[in-house]
């Protein structure tokens, strides 16, 4: 293997890692503070990305649809939550059960509006290029992803330890139940926050569009199917936990591809499983039975 | 027929046992006492099993078992009765003790035997506890005292050695108190009885010997008579700083 | 109702049940009927053995799906390369693949629980399936797996339509009968304790992790084998019956039915089948909406009826009584 072809390789792993910490950021972040996993949350960033063609379509800006697209997700979660997960507060299994019934109705009707071919978004002008690198010739619209990745690490860690609105949040990982009865406005706060995490699912969408595509089935792969790795693997509920597991799994699974080919999932598969059997809460998770 | 050797358990940096050693010969009834926070909680689930020391030894009928499960103890002939209530609310209380019964036979039996001579063991033993009856009416439904009884009944269903109670009356009414402890004043003298308790009165109903815990150590162990006129543990009790070397 | 007369019944049942096409023959729709029955009671087979793990042991399992896929591919790869159609050949090389696969995915996940274990299952599910979608040289990647061979007894071949129904339909009254009976054993009952209260139960001396592996497994093999049986019914095989959607299929199946109950899984098969075939010649041909109504139905049982059709059965059936 020549050292461009690693180079490339390793550019491209980080760059899916990248995406990877927008995508499953969010479901960490819900899981932390609600003990839900969202299983609609493949379903948000499937529609995210279909919103983006469609704002794309209609105003010609990939820049403005990257607004629009999380902030029409936001608005979904912010309508989804109180509506119907609300009346199940407590009752954790049965939540994620409904955000199974949500993904099969959000993915039904993204086929029936959109239809059910394969789409593309193309990178906004600027971006599009080829830029030369130590390594050869690589795309700037990935390199792009990785800035854009890094930069909303950074963003949600301070925003995680030096706000306000940080320390709720951490709090609220800790012991939402707490923060009720210290009269913090916990349906507020759960509206809001699933509210971010379909926000970032849907970004994660518009962000990914242009290197994967837009087609049915992106909702289990990369989506659901992806999050839900990177979380078991670097470990549910905490930020270092979504980070530490997308730059393992991106890269992971970048190479594996490259060298495995057809089964490069079963090198996911024995991380997921060595995982599993030496750590089961994750790299750098927290216990969590939640029934 | 116990015997726990320095134990250890700590969580973090709290340390619940700081180095407990105790003998039980078989057949003795021992209750274990103390302020709370003394330890005697984690003390009956290292026992059980459920929670591993961080130092010490655990033996039961001679046998090392520091490295056993809580349900490998169970198969040697160890219960444990909570200090909250462990049943099956949605299975009746003979369901709750058949449980118990088809235990000792394990799961995988391929020709079962019929399930009608688990609910005849099941409610002879209900009947034992006072709860005849009863047998019929789901766990959810029984009355606190009633759950009390139930979870004897599951215990003494294990036919076990080595019988681990940990505040057995708990919660109990005065009539409800009585009933239970001479329950177990009744028990089979072979059967070695740990108890944790608070109820004085229960304890020297019942007790053979006493051992005093505070703060992770054992600072007196006696006959009831001598526990009750030691001064430590007075002191102890009425709530005086004491420092225990 | 005496134990005789209520057996003659369940007897009589099972018998028009496995003879369907050949009474039914006279019928105009008997064709589809056949078929859309045949579907329904391999999605029974299927459900049934998911609600061994959902309803009795308190394991929700979101990856069913990778060991009805299993099976399938083994009974149509065994087939093909063993050279075989013989039914016993293949049937076993479902079990067997799916046991195995149970196994040890079973290993990895049988010592969490709730959500975690719901999630695990769905990741490791999901990897399966996307093997199977890979691996073109095995399974024929997402072109899938055709020319699975016909399902040989002997000499006789099972392949006709009416025949596939019979296998289909013994298969699954026998599947009834093993989980009847199942619930009724002390395994059964050995689970529905380690469901309530696992602690208790270890505290009882039952070995749990062991009793969740067992019910893992079997439940694992039962789903093989209802793959296998879809598999000689298209005699094609899809990646996406190893897929999240067939596993969410199984799963709303169970609850919509009712869980932990044996004409649960039964009556949610019936219910899921009518969404998904008769609804659709119901709306106007643009709007294929079916996987939508079937989550919306799903919503509205988690919502207002989360014990399914059978628990609004016993509440109906209390309310008229306490009249």
């Amino acid at each position: 293997m020549s050292f461009e072809l690693v180079f490339q390789q390793a550019l491209n792993g980080l760059s899916f890692g990248a995406l990877l910490f927008i995508l499953a950021s969010g479901l960490s972040l819900v899981f932390g503070m609600m003990d839900v996993v969202n299983l609609a949350h493949g379903a948000f960033y499937m529609l995210g990305a279909y919103v983006a063609l469609s704002v794309v379509q209609l105003t010609g800006s990939f820049w403005i649809a990257i607004v629009l697209a999380p902030l029409a997700l936001g608005l979904l979660g912010l309508a989804i939550e109180p509506v119907l997960l609300r009346r199940l507060r407590g009752r954790h299994l049965d939540q994620v059960l409904l955000t199974i019934g949500l993904s099969l109705v959000i993915v039904d009707v993204i086929g029936q509006l959109w239809g059910r071919e394969v789409r593309s978004l193309a990178a906004p002008p600027g971006l599009d290029g080829s830029v030369t690198l130590i390594g050869g010739v690589y795309p700037v619209y990935r390199l792009f992803v990785i800035a854009f990745g890094a930069a909303l690490a950074i963003v949600m860690s301070v925003v995680y330890r030096r706000t306000k609105i940080g320390r709720l949040i951490r709090a609220g990982v800790e012991d939402a139940q707490m923060l009720g009865a210290l009269g913090v406005d916990t349906n507020r706060l759960f509206a809001s926050t699933f509210a971010t995490g379909a926000a970032l699912a849907g970004l994660a969408g518009v962000i990914a569009a242009p290197v994967f595509g837009v087609q049915p089935g992106m909702d289990t792969d990369p989506g659901l199917l992806y999050s839900l790795v990177v979380v078991v693997v670097g470990g549910l509920g905490t930020l270092s936990g979504a980070v530490a597991g997308s730059l393992l799994i991106g890269p992971a699974d970048t190479f594996g591809k490259v060298l495995f080919q057809d089964v490069a999932l079963a090198v996911i598969f024995a991380i997921v499983a060595l995982v599993l059997l030496l750590k089961p809460t994750g790299l750098l998770g927290r216990i969590r039975i939640a029934r | 027929m116990i015997e726990v050797r320095e134990l250890r358990r700590a969580f973090g940096g709290v340390v619940a046992l700081d180095g407990v050693s105790l003998k039980i010969p078989e057949g003795e009834r021992r209750a274990v006492i103390g302020p709370n926070g003394a330890g005697k909680t984690t003390l009956i689930n290292v026992l059980a099993g459920e929670l591993p020391p961080t130092g010490g030894a655990v033996r039961l009928g001679g046998r090392d078992v520091t490295g056993l499960r809580s349900w490998q103890r169970a198969r040697l002939g160890l219960a444990h009765v909570y200090q909250r209530t462990e049943l099956f609310p949605p299975l009746t209380a003979r369901e709750n003790v058949a449980l118990a019964v088809a235990a000792r036979s394990g799961p995988y039996r391929v020709f079962r035997g019929p399930p009608r001579s688990e609910h005849a063991d099941a409610d002879a033993m209900l009947a034992r506890v006072g709860l005849a009856g009863r047998e019929g009416v789901l766990a959810r439904a029984l009355s606190h005292g009633e759950r009390r009884q139930l979870e004897l009944a599951v215990a003494l269903a294990q036919s076990p050695r080595v019988l681990l109670l940990d505040e057995p009356t708990a919660g109990m009414s005065p009539v409800e108190t009585a009933r239970i402890t001479e329950l177990i004043v009744g028990l089979d003298r072979a059967l070695t009885i740990l108890i944790v308790e608070h109820d004085m009165d229960v304890v020297f109903r019942l007790a053979d010997r006493v051992t005093v815990l505070h703060e992770g150590l054992v600072i007196a162990d006696g006959t009831p008579a001598e526990v009750r006129g030691d001064a430590l543990v007075h002191d102890v009790y009425l709530g005086k700083a004491v420092t225990v070397a | 109702m005496t134990r005789l007369v209520r057996w003659t019944i369940v007897a009589v049942a099972a018998a028009a049940l496995v003879t369907f096409p050949y009474w039914s023959a006279a019928w105009e729709s008997s064709r589809f009927a056949t078929t859309l029955l045949r579907d329904a009671l391999i999605l029974a087979i299927f459900a049934l053995s998911l609600d061994l793990l959902v309803g009795r042991a308190g394991m929700p399992s979101l990856g069913h799906a990778a060991f009805f896929g299993a099976g399938a591919y083994a009974a149509g790869i065994a087939g093909q390369r063993l050279a075989t159609d013989q039914l016993p050949v293949t049937l076993g090389a479902a079990a067997l693949v799916a046991a195995v696969l149970a196994f040890v995915i079973g290993i990895l996940v049988v010592r969490s629980e709730g959500i975690f274990f719901l999630m695990l299952t769905l990741a490791l599910a999901q990897i399966v399936f996307a093997i199977a979608f890979q691996w073109t040289a095995v399974t024929g990647g997402s072109n899938g797996l055709a020319g699975v061979g016909r399902p040989m007894l002997g000499a006789l071949d099972l392949s006709s339509p009416d025949l596939t129904y019979v296998l289909v339909a013994v298969t699954f009254v026998l599947a009834a009968l093993v989980v009847w009976g199942l619930a009724r054993s002390p395994f059964g009952r050995a689970l529905i304790g380690v469901r309530e209260n696992e602690r208790r139960m270890r505290a009882l001396g039952y070995d749990t992790a062991r009793l969740r592996l067992s019910a893992f497994v079997l439940a694992g093999t039962m789903a093989g084998i209802a793959g296998a049986l879809s598999a000689y019914s298209t005699r094609f095989v899809s990646a996406q019956d190893a897929g999240l959607g067939n596993s969410v299929r199984a799963f709303v199946t169970v609850l919509v039915g009712g869980a932990g109950t044996l004409g649960g899984p039964i009556a949610g098969s019936a219910v899921v089948s009518l969404i998904e075939r008769v609804v659709p010649s119901l709306l106007p041909p643009e709007l294929r909406l079916s996987e939508a109504i079937l989550g919306v139905v799903f919503i509205a049982f988690v919502l207002f009826a989360r014990q399914g059709m059978v628990g609004l059965g016993r509440y109906a059936w209390l309310r008229v009584r306490s009249r």
